[in-house]
Order: structure tokens, then C-alpha cells, then sequence
């Protein structure tokens, strides 16, 4: 039996985009170009998130009616067509920018905002992220977004304290657009699409945060894995957060060590034998990384470190466990069963407050795959037609 | 109050194939294939009891498992399925018995059926519901579902046993096999 490895596939979700006559402009276009249902509420927040409810469209928290004239207020200010179709979701429904825009209006998000949500629907609808399994799962799993490049600050992307959940930034309202995005368009609805065990706040308004680049000794995370610079965006499957702290380390060694035992456990993705593979996303905070760099220096180091003590003794795990993990070749001949098949699969990144002490760990779900897509720069349509 | 008008942001397929597809009719000299997954040892013995029932039937068996769906190895098995699906007359498709397996195994099922094969899939009684949602959403309402009692997989296999032998008629029902009064008697 050999080690099954992570290597991508050259599927795509890319879709041909609609050959309509664009001479108008989706900012001055007198056509009707906005093709969804209408349906008529009463003219309140209230009333709407409660009609939102009934009607399937909603997660319970106030929305802002998506009114024709705050759809059109969005798209003037971006250089897109409400019929170019984005992606393909898991039930061959079309997401395209006008159902990202009417989600994006409710959620609350700025209209600047729409280039990061639709490379943020492009990196979850490809094959090797495996939406399908991503969106039926039990597990509590979501979709969660790493940014780079100045986009973060334009957009108020948190990558300091508390940039895992909780920072007051219309970067929530971003990320809650994707999650009903997910929910109205690429279907996961738990009891309905999902069957989700526990779900997870998560899914709510998911995990949208930036890398801190300026402190990373690294070269940030979109140029490491995918060649893209500048702005760009990773979506990761992820079953929430999970703490590592760290009073006791010193140097380098130390601190790796302990994530790298942290976040390996018997029940974590990373040991289930329903897959032969799975990938590990952690955040190193930035006073970790600076301690991290003086003795270890290159990234790839760094990750076999952690790669070679995130692992398991198979006479540690129970038997029918081990069992299913031996028929899959998983078990090495130093007797342990890795938590990734190689050390490129540790998926790292510098975020986190100065405060220090802590890493985050991002299980992931299945076999799904990481994918980065560079986010093309928001041009206003009235700007883009002169 | 005043009434405004709001845009739908909801999105689904809107086709359907509401039809179950072609009875699996006689058995004697069929290809019959059952799809495996990695999970679920039960569904491997309950293949293995209707498997010998089949051929005891003058059917031939094969089997398909699925693995890993992303990467290279996922593209591979896009490819394998498709190729088996060529070498089969049935297919039953199992086992749905968690989120992601129920939606591989039904999404699987689903590409049979267009492929035009007699198909059923295979659901514990927790995810027969999930099963059918899946299907009308993978276009195909009509899929033909058998059901299993759940949980199963946390049974020995003394105790999974009785319940393939106890399914299995209702198996052949769902699949609309049509048998000689040698195939019964077998």
C-alpha cells in the first residue's frame, strides 16, 4: 500500500458566460436586466425578515429588503451584469451576479465588496472543493475565506485581535452574504440539504479574515500556494475553531510541536477513513511566527515540523479505527498514521492579536481541497464606460 | 403598511426527470454492480449476502467503490464510474447512510439512471428522506430508493446478517426485478 497524496485536478468549474448585447451598460441600461421572482412584503425590516423566514431566504437575523433599486444601487457601483453566470452549484443551479448581489444587498454588504464575493463563489464551486459533500455532510463543516493583498484594509478585512469572529467590520455582513449565498443558491440548509449534526456558528457569517501579511515572515499565503499576488482569497472547508494555547514553549521547536500534537486527535477529519487524504489550515499568530523565523526560516520547514508531530501511534487509535486506517495504507512503518499525507499539506498563515500564546486550528472536512482565486479590482460601471 | 416589492435570491434547477427509470426485469445472465463506499463496513456485508443471492440467480456481480473525489484521484474516479457504468445492467447504489455519503451515493445513483441503467439506491430509514430531497435536486425525483433500518452500521455482523436476508425481497421489489420460478426457487 503507498501514501494516496494531495494532488489537484484540472477539473474547473468554469462556466460560458452568456452571449448578450452589453451596448447599454448594467449602470444606464433601460432593459429589465434583473430576471428574479418579485415578491411583495411589507415595507419594514422587520416584516421582511419575518417574511424571509417563512419563505426559506433568511437565517433568522435581520435582512434589508432587496428592493430593485438598492439591487441597481449595487451593481452601478461595479462593472458586472446581473445574467453573467458566476459558478454552477452542487444541484446544477445557476449562481449569478444578480442572486450574489440581491444576497449581498440583504446581508448588508458594501457594494465594494462584490469582486471578493464572487472569487470567494468561484474557489468553493470548484470540483476539488468538493461543495457537494461540504453541503450534505453531517459535520459542522462551512466554507471559510482567508484574504491577502490591500483588499483586506479597503474592506476592513480583520487580521488582527479577534479576526477569526467577533471584530465590529462590514466584513461580517461580507461574510454573511456568502453564507446565504450557500444557503439561497449552492444549498445548505440544515434538516433540508444539510444534515449537519451540531452546525456551527460558522454558518452564520462564516470565517472571513486576512492574513497579516506586514508581519508574516513569510510570503503570503495566496503567492505560496497558488502563484496569485496581491488580492486574492483562499476558501478552506472548515469545521470551526480550534484553540492550541501555548504558555510554556520556547524557541521554535517547542511552539510547533505543540501545534502540531494540538491538532492532532482521534476524532479530528484528518483521521476519519471515510478519505485517504484531507488538509490542515492553521493560523500562527504573529509573535509565534517572528519566534518561529529567527530559528526556522522557510515556510516549508516550518510545515514539516508541525507535519511530523501532528501524527498518531495506530496502536493509540481503537481497532476498528486502525483497522480501517491499515486497509487504506495509511499506516507508516514508524507505526503512526500522519494527519496529512505530506508537509505541503499544512495550509499556514500569519492572523491573530500581539497578544501571542495562541494558534488556531481549522480542521477541514473530507477531501476537500483548498483553492485561491486572485479578486479582480471593483471598477464602477459609469467609471468602466468611459 | 406600505408593500414594497422584493427580488427572489433563491436559485434551483428547474428540470426534472420525475421517471424511476427501467425495471431491472430478469435477472439470469445480468451484470449486476453495487456501489461500495470506505465508511460503512455494514453496507460491504450486505452486498456480499445479496451478491451470492444474485448469482445463486445466474447474475454476475461487480463492484465499484468510491474513495477520495477531489484532485487527480477524484478526477480518476469520475472517469472509473463512468467506465463501470458501461460494463453493468444494474446498479445498486449504497449506502446513504451519513450527509456526504447519502449525497455521493445518491449524486452516483443519479448518474446511472441518466446513463439509462436500471438503478436503485440504498438508504437507512434517517436518510430516506434526504435521499429523495437529493435526488429531485440532482433531477431525478423519480430515483428508486430501498431502505434499510437505521442505525445499521453499529451492528456486529451476526446482527447486520438477518437484515440483508430480511431486506432483500423488498430489494428486488424496489429494483423491479421480475424473477423465473427458478430465480425464486434459488
Amino acid at each position: 500500500m503507498t501514501i494516496h497524496k494531495i494532488k489537484p485536478s484540472t477539473r474547473s468549474n468554469r462556466v460560458a458566460k452568456p452571449l448578450v448585447s452589453r451596448d447599454c451598460g448594467p449602470a444606464g441600461c433601460e432593459v429589465d436586466w434583473l430576471t428574479s421572482g418579485r415578491v411583495e412584503v411589507e415595507d419594514s425590516i422587520e416584516a421582511f425578515t419575518e417574511a424571509s423566514v417563512e419563505l426559506g431566504w433568511g437565517d433568522g437575523l435581520p435582512l434589508i429588503p432587496p428592493t430593485d433599486a438598492r439591487v441597481r444601487m449595487f451593481l452601478s457601483e461595479n462593472d458586472r451584469y446581473p445574467d453573467e453566470l458566476i459558478a454552477r452549484m452542487p444541484d446544477n443551479s445557476e449562481c449569478t451576479v444578480e442572486k450574489i448581489v440581491i444576497n449581498a444587498v440583504m446581508a448588508g454588504a458594501p457594494p465594494e465588496s462584490l469582486e471578493l464575493i464572487i472569487a470567494a463563489i468561484e474557489a468553493i464551486s470548484e470540483p476539488d472543493f468538493e461543495l457537494y459533500g461540504v453541503n450534505a455532510t453531517t459535520a459542522p463543516v462551512f466554507p471559510g475565506f482567508i484574504v491577502n493583498g490591500p483588499v483586506r484594509d479597503a474592506l476592513k478585512i480583520p487580521y488582527s485581535y479577534g479576526c477569526a469572529g467577533g471584530v465590529a467590520t462590514r466584513a461580517n455582513a461580507i461574510g454573511r452574504a456568502i453564507r446565504l449565498i450557500m444557503r439561497n443558491v449552492a444549498g445548505q440548509v440544515a434538516g433540508v440539504t444539510s444534515q449537519t449534526t451540531f452546525g456551527s456558528p460558522g454558518r452564520l457569517a462564516s470565517i472571513l479574515m486576512g492574513e497579516w501579511e506586514e508581519k508574516s515572515p513569510w510570503a503570503p499565503l495566496a503567492e505560496r500556494r497558488a502563484g496569485v499576488k496581491g488580492n486574492a482569497v483562499t476558501a478552506f472547508s472548515t469545521m470551526g475553531t480550534m484553540n492550541v494555547l501555548d504558555t510554556t514553549s520556547t524557541g521554535a521547536v517547542a511552539f510547533l510541536e505543540m501545534i502540531g500534537k494540538s491538532v492532532s486527535y482521534a476524532g479530528a477529519n484528518c483521521y476519519s477513513p471515510s478519505m485517504e487524504y484531507s488538509e490542515m489550515t492553521i493560523g500562527i499568530n504573529p509573535i509565534c511566527a517572528e519566534i518561529v523565523a529567527r530559528e526556522v526560516p522557510n515556510i516549508e520547514d516550518v510545515q514539516e515540523i508541525i507535519w511530523k508531530n501532528a501524527a498518531a501511534s495506530a496502536d493509540w487509535l481503537q481497532g476498528l479505527h486502525r483497522g480501517q486506517l491499515e486497509s487504506q495504507g495509511r499506516v507508516r512503518e514508524d507505526g503512526k498514521v500522519y494527519a496529512t499525507p505530506e508537509p505541503k499539506d499544512m495550509v499556514l498563515f500569519v492572523c491573530g492579536g500581539l497578544g501571542g500564546l495562541h494558534a488556531l486550528g481549522l480542521h477541514s472536512f473530507g477531501s476537500s481541497l483548498s483553492q485561491t482565486k486572485a479578486i479582480a479590482e471593483a471598477v464602477p460601471a459609469a467609471q468602466a464606460a468611459e | 403598511m406600505t408593500l414594497i416589492k422584493v427580488l427572489d435570491p433563491t436559485a434551483k434547477r428547474m428540470d426534472d426527470n420525475a421517471s424511476p427509470g427501467p425495471d431491472a426485469g430478469a435477472l439470469a445472465g445480468k451484470r449486476i454492480g453495487f456501489r461500495l463506499d470506505q465508511i460503512w463496513r455494514c453496507w460491504d456485508w450486505i452486498s456480499e449476502n445479496w451478491a451470492a443471492k444474485f448469482e445463486a440467480a445466474g447474475a454476475e456481480v461487480s463492484y465499484w467503490r468510491s474513495t477520495n473525489r477531489s484532485g487527480e484521484e477524484g478526477e480518476e474516479q469520475a472517469r472509473s464510474l463512468e467506465a463501470w457504468l458501461k460494463t453493468v445492467d444494474i446498479v445498486i447504489s449504497g449506502l446513504a447512510n451519513c450527509g456526504s455519503c447519502t449525497g455521493w451515493t445518491i449524486r452516483d445513483a443519479v448518474a446511472a439512471a441518466n446513463a439509462g441503467v436500471p438503478t436503485v439506491a440504498v438508504a437507512t430509514k434517517n436518510f430516506e428522506a434526504f435521499a429523495h430531497e437529493l435526488a429531485a435536486r440532482g433531477g431525478r425525483s423519480g430515483l428508486r430508493v430501498h431502505v434499510l433500518p437505521y442505525p445499521l452500521n453499529e451492528l456486529s455482523r451476526e446482527e447486520v446478517e438477518p437484515v440483508a436476508e430480511a431486506y432483500f425481497e423488498g430489494l428486488l421489489s424496489v429494483m423491479g426485478a421480475s424473477l423465473t420460478e427458478k430465480e425464486i426457487a434459488a
